[in-house]
């Protein structure tokens, strides 16, 4: 594989990792890592979570990634992939990973 | 085969109809384009009398449910909805599945790719006093979906059906009938499932499609619904569920109670899940102009074939070809360039789904 293929998926499948472990910790999830799809949603269907696991969702990001959603962006929460987009934009923005 | 109870209705409206799984469906009314347009910008009125419905009085209906599906039954507060499934023996996909507890009964709905006769034997409610009553030739099922279809439910039923909560259940009155109510669509915008007897089906039927042509709505087939649960990565039993079967690759950990010992399929589920993943569904996206992002299509990276297309269609948001690739676990991540067709056939790139943000979730309907 490519170099760049390579890299890409490194840095998503750290992302992921992280961002997973610390979901399924923070909302007492009865889940390992491996059952949680990236593309199941996290509001409403799929994991079904609610306003305040939302909320806890949003001080998962900034605490694993120092990275702040803002209120208004919730399209963001569509679901893991969504948010993982979302870190490594930010990421890229501030100039790479942390 | 199995016909709606407003197949004259249907056809008389521009119906083109298909088979699916021994049931009459409607394809389309000529425009699928314009159908998934009416469900994202106003609202949309389809006949969905092809689900098989039950019902179960609450003894002995919650342990024979529980029994069967891999959601957790006990667990479904009054007024609520698990949306789960029902797998055969060998825990490969049967049904896309509802279980509402509503007063008493529970309501069991089934999409299935499995003709009734096999989903019967597989439910095994027969006998000489069969708890459950099969509602499906008595009864006709309509999905109101679209970004205005609250304000045609309102409008039908009183103001209460705003604060139904995504997966609740409702019964309410048309023409002194009983309609069972379900907040529950799988298009991403607003949506809702009307149980009701043949009685009243017709009367319903028109005073729904009503409210919707009045909000710049229309009629919508299964096509439109196909593309719709795709564009917002709702699972499709009769797309990529019928293609690929074992619910693990699809996404579907979610729907499982993991901690249940016993249901349907749940053996050979879990000794696939205790043998570890090695595919999974991802999102892919081509150019507009692709045309080999099809169902069935083999993905190539590097010039060796690596998975397979299992769902496609198009996204009239997004207005280019999507699809859903089953791909090994190590090239199954969103960003990726892939070959689809041939080895060096047309690029489609692997994406996050869903890829659309819906326009009812800008709407909180508390607060209207």
């Amino acid at each position: 594989m490519s170099e760049q293929f390579n890299q890409t998926i490194a840095r998503r499948r750290q992302v992921i990792d992280t961002f997973k472990q610390e979901l399924i910790r923070r909302l007492n999830l009865a889940y390992v890592p491996e059952d949680l799809h990236e593309d199941v949603s996290l509001l409403g269907s799929g994991l079904g979570l609610d306003s305040l696991d939302a909320l806890e969702i949003v001080l998962c990001v900034e605490t694993c990634f120092k990275i702040k959603i803002p209120d208004e962006n919730i399209s963001v929460l569509r679901s893991i992939n969504t948010v993982v987009d979302f870190v490594i934009e930010q990421q890229d923005a501030k100039g790479g990973p942390a | 085969m199995r016909e709606s109870p407003l197949q004259e209705k249907l056809a008389a409206a521009g119906a083109v109809f298909r088979e699916r799984h021994g049931a009459r469906v409607v394809s389309h009314f000529g425009d699928v384009r314009a159908e998934c347009g009416a469900v994202r910008d106003a609202a949309a009125l389809a006949d969905f009398s092809f689900v098989r419905v039950f019902t179960l009085p609450e003894t002995p209906g919650l342990d024979l449910l529980d029994a069967l599906v891999a959601g957790n039954v006990p667990k479904i507060r009054f007024g609520r909805v698990l949306h789960t499934f029902l797998a055969d023996q060998n825990g490969l996909l049967a049904a896309d599945c509802f279980v509402a507890n509503n007063d008493q009964e529970f309501v069991f709905i089934c999409e299935s790719i499995l003709p009734d006769a096999e989903l019967d034997a597989l439910l095994a409610f027969g006998g000489k006093e069969p708890p459950a009553k099969d509602l499906t030739p008595g009864h006709a099922v309509l999905s109101l979906d679209g970004f205005k279809s609250w304000e045609i439910a309102k409008h039908i039923f009183g103001a209460d059906i705003i604060g139904l909560p995504y997966l609740s259940i409702e019964n309410y009155q048309f023409e002194g009938e009983p309609v069972r109510f379900i907040r529950a669509g799988k298009t991403s915008e607003f949506g809702y499932l009307l149980i009701a007897p043949v009685k009243i089906a017709a009367p319903l039927f028109d005073t729904l499609k009503a409210g919707v042509e009045e909000r710049g709505g229309r009629l919508v087939g299964a096509d439109a619904h196909d593309a719709l649960r795709l564009e917002g990565r709702f699972f499709n039993i009769f797309r990529e569920g019928e293609r690929v079967r074992d619910p693990l690759p699809l996404g579907l950990q979610w729907m499982i109670d993991l901690e249940k010992e016993n249901f349907s399929g749940g053996a050979a589920i879990k000794a696939r899940r205790a043998a570890g993943l090695k595919r999974k569904v991802i999102g892919l996206a081509a150019e507009a102009n692709c045309a080999t992002l099809q169902s069935g299509a083999q993905i190539f990276h590097e010039g060796r074939s690596v998975g397979e297309v299992v769902t496609a269609g198009v996204s009239y948001v997004l207005n280019q070809p999507l699809a859903l690739g089953l791909l090994p676990l190590e090239l199954a991540f969103s960003g990726l360039p892939f070959r689809v067709g041939t080895p060096d056939g047309a690029v489609a790139r692997s994406i996050s789904m869903p890829p659309i943000m819906p326009r009812s979730l800008t709407v909180k309907l508390d607060e209207m």
